[in-house]
């Protein structure tokens, strides 16, 4: 636990490692927008710069887990400062996913280059998914950087649209690929996007339910009662003295 | 939950008595008032702490539960202090003080007596002169303060000829030959290098199998190894009182918060 | 330059240890020389036989008259100081050392503090003072003249009490508060910590005041002109008087006579002996059993 001397160190220690998250939080949201457009526009550029980003965000994770570990070691944080930390640890393992699946569907984009796409239909446009999966990453993000646990709390109910959604695409496209209307080649590949949208709303949940970790020190459960209904998030404690 | 008195069977404890009770208390030294209306419970054979700041009144209220406050002229107290359920003060304070022991901030052999002797005083000065129960009581003492392999050569030497994490284990020592039923501790090891610490506070471990053991420390990582349970108190007054991994990981009073992540102290 | 500071201030803080020195020498010189003078003059004086003789109370030489001659010895002087002091000192040690206790544990309070003051001022009261409060006091009782032991030993108590109280008081002050916690702690009645624990670490100041008033007292000689008196019988009985090394100083150096007068010498040679002596045996008990 630090003295009032340790304190100053601690602070501006916690400063640093803030603003390492945040900058891991925005290049996270933005590897992950750069790979929708690269599935939807196909340019080579898009999914460069992702795989750059990848590159970038690993490093910084890296650099997190140092500081987390150093900060626990020399300061033996508690309270607060301890949840932020070790929420941080957990949120750059989150945010490092988040930047591996967007390369990895930029590499599918990639793939998919030049390839006939018009015999998927509807499923092809992957725009809603990509959307919705893009909104619930940076509305945890957002929570996050901004310390406020009430805009993640549905957070789970999101993700149960996520999976719904993910289970239509992959049913509609085994049917395709087995009546043989779109080729295996081009149907694998959706395949493997498809689940690494429903992989990255996952990791969207994980932050989310960190962050209320950090703010209420409670952990809500992200299992899903027989009803389809997660158990819902406490409530944050008083700041008052009772 | 804060501010009700705990009674002998409070759900803090998980349903644990308690060993001793302090019902609203309040401590004056003249007219300055150092504890303000406390009120919490001990649970036998556990460790509680009590941390705060300097001034925040730890120590007057330890020296409360053995009526040593009342040392000090001018003094007095409002409130009960129960042992077992009996108030302390409406009994003999010197057979309170036989069952509710002390250990002090600063080691304090008798000066002008060996080791064997001071580890007895207690007993003898209480009129105790068989020698065979006298031995007894000393050894039991220095085995259970960690002390005896190293003292047992020269158990007749004087007792300031120890350092002073061994004279401080000579102290508890002494405190537990009259077999207490309460061990209390001023920031026992505070005087003390970190090696001689860690030996008291392996001890202070031990000790809580026997003895009901209430420790005073402005070291909060002391209190987090030590203890189980842990009270922070503020301008005399008690703030929070919960287990400990509890108020250090998620407290629920910003004062709290403050003090153990260093923003004041 | 640095230099010239620093050379300064070396040869100003030598000057100042020398002087310091040459004050310990002066304060020397005057207790040296008594011992010296002592011993010059009263050394030869010295044996066995001077220390159980008889008192020469005559002081002119008659040739038919040996013992008359003969410088005499102090023995019944030796024997009445011992059985005086001895009977002041039962009477001002327990009280002396009590009130100090009482005074240092149980009396911080403004009366405490009170009698402390007026002790202080008695310790400084002139000796003869207190001879003819004595003194006075017993006639009264008695309604005539009374020279005894029992006065003398009575005016050695009085003069006693005072330093042997301050000096307990002081020294159980000096035993730190600790201590005392620590025995309270441990369930121990009060006054069982106040005697065994507290006297005990301080007793060295005790037994140094102690040892103190029983040297002023031995040395006293106007109190004792005016209650004990004199007897060359030395200790005959409490009421009757009674011969101390004192008295016996002052009237055998202005008895006139040179053969008193270097009797004198030589009792004042053994007062001052007997005071070493007592001096040594005190720091010996009080030596720390440890070493």
């Amino acid at each position: 636990m630090p003295t009032a001397v340790e304190r100053k160190a601690l602070s501006e220690a916690l400063g640093r490692l803030n603003e390492n998250m945040r900058t891991m939080s925005q290049l996270s949201v933005l590897a992950i927008r750069k790979a929708a457009q690269a599935l939807e526009k196909g340019r080579t550029r898009d999914a460069d710069e992702v795989f750059t980003l990848d590159q970038e965000i690993y490093g910084l994770k890296q650099r997190v887990e140092q500081s987390c570990i150093e900060l626990i070691a020399l300061y033996a944080p508690v309270a607060s400062d301890l949840r932020t930390i070790t929420a941080s640890l957990e949120i750059t393992t989150d945010l490092d996913r988040i930047g591996r699946y967007s390369k990895d569907i930029a590499e599918a984009a990639e793939k998919l280059k030049g390839m006939s796409r018009e015999s998927l239909g509807k499923i092809g446009n992957l725009t809603r998914m990509a959307d919705m999966t893009i909104q619930m990453i940076e509305t945890s993000v957002n929570a996050f950087t901004q310390r406020q646990a009430d805009p993640v709390r549905d957070i789970v109910r999101t993700d149960d649209a996520i999976d719904a959604l993910h289970d239509e695409v992959f049913t509609e496209l085994v049917e395709k690929m087995t009546d043989q209307s779109v080729a295996p080649r081009v149907g694998a590949q959706y395949i493997l996007i498809n689940r690494y949208f429903e992989r990255l709303a996952d990791h969207a949940v994980n932050i989310g339910l960190d962050v209320i970790y950090m703010i209420t020190a409670q952990r809500p459960s992200k299992v899903k009662r027989r009803n389809g209904e997660a158990h819902p998030p406490p409530p944050a404690p008083s700041a008052a003295p009772s | 939950m804060l501010g009700e008195p705990l009674t002998r069977n409070n759900v803090n404890h998980d349903g644990a008595p308690s060993k001793m009770v302090v019902e609203g208390l309040s401590a004056f030294y003249g007219s300055k008032k150092a504890v303000s209306g406390v009120s919490l419970g001990f649970r036998e054979h556990t460790v509680t702490a009590i941390i705060g700041p300097s001034g925040c009144g730890k120590s007057t209220l330890i020296r409360c539960l053995n009526r040593m406050h009342e040392v000090v002229p001018g003094t007095r107290i409002e409130g009960r202090v129960l042992l077992d359920g009996e108030d302390i003060y409406r009994q003999d304070r010197v057979s309170v003080r036989r069952r509710i022991g002390m250990v002090f901030q600063k080691p304090n052999p008798f000066p002008t007596m060996s080791v064997y002797d001071n580890v007895a005083a207690g007993l003898r000065l209480n009129g105790m002169r068989k020698r065979a129960v006298l031995d007894a009581a000393v050894t039991k003492g220095l085995k259970q303060a960690a002390l005896w392999d190293e003292v047992k050569e020269n158990v007749y030497g004087p007792g300031i000829g120890l350092s002073g994490g061994q004279q401080q284990r000579l102290c508890i020592a002494r405190a537990l030959a009259i077999e207490p039923e309460v061990v209390l501790m001023d920031e026992p090891c505070s005087a003390l290098d970190p090696i001689a610490t860690a030996k008291i506070e392996d001890l202070i471990f031990d000790l809580q199998k026997t003895y009901t053991v209430v420790i005073v420390t402005h070291n909060m990582q002391q209190a987090a190894r030590v203890a189980e349970y842990t009270a922070f108190m503020y301008l005399g007054e008690l703030i929070e009182y919960d287990r400990t991994e509890k108020l250090f990981e998620q407290p629920t009073q910003k004062l709290t918060e403050n003090y153990i992540t260093g923003r004041f102290g | 330059m640095k230099f010239d500071r620093d050379a300064r201030r070396r040869v100003f803080n030598w000057i100042v240890g020398v002087l310091c020195f040459l004050c310990v020498v002066a304060a020397l010189v005057p207790l040296l020389s008594i011992l010296y003078t002592a011993f010059i003059n009263g050394g030869h004086v010295l044996s066995l036989s001077f220390l159980v003789s008889k008192e020469n109370n005559v002081g002119v030489c008659f040739p038919g008259d040996p013992a008359s001659c003969s410088v005499g010895g102090i023995g019944p002087a030796l024997y009445g100081t011992g059985v005086v002091v001895g009977l002041a000192s039962l009477m001002s040690v327990p009280v002396g050392v009590l009130s100090g206790i009482y005074l240092s544990e149980y009396g911080r309070n403004a009366l405490g503090r009170s009698i402390s003051f007026f002790t202080d001022v008695m310790t400084g009261t002139p000796s003869i003072v207190v001879g003819l409060f004595v003194y006075a006091t017993f006639v009264y009782i008695a309604r005539t003249v009374v020279f005894s032991a029992l006065s003398g030993a009575v005016a050695l108590a009085i003069i006693m009490v005072p330093t042997i109280t301050r000096t307990t008081e002081e020294g159980l002050r000096l035993v730190p508060n600790t201590l005392r916690e620590g025995a309270y702690a441990l369930g121990i009645p009060r006054y069982r910590a106040v005697l065994q624990i507290v006297l005990s670490s301080g007793r060295s100041i005790v037994v140094t005041g102690v040892v103190l008033a029983v040297m002023r007292a031995a040395g006293e000689v106007a109190p004792l002109l005016v209650t004990a008196f004199g007897s060359s019988l030395g200790f005959t009985g409490v009421n009757e008087p009674a011969g101390l090394l004192g008295p016996l100083i002052f009237f055998d150096a202005t008895g006139g006579s040179s053969l008193l007068v270097s009797a004198a010498w030589g009792a004042s040679l053994v007062l001052i002996l007997l005071m070493l002596g007592i001096s040594l045996l005190a720091r010996i008990a009080l030596r720390n059993r440890f070493k």
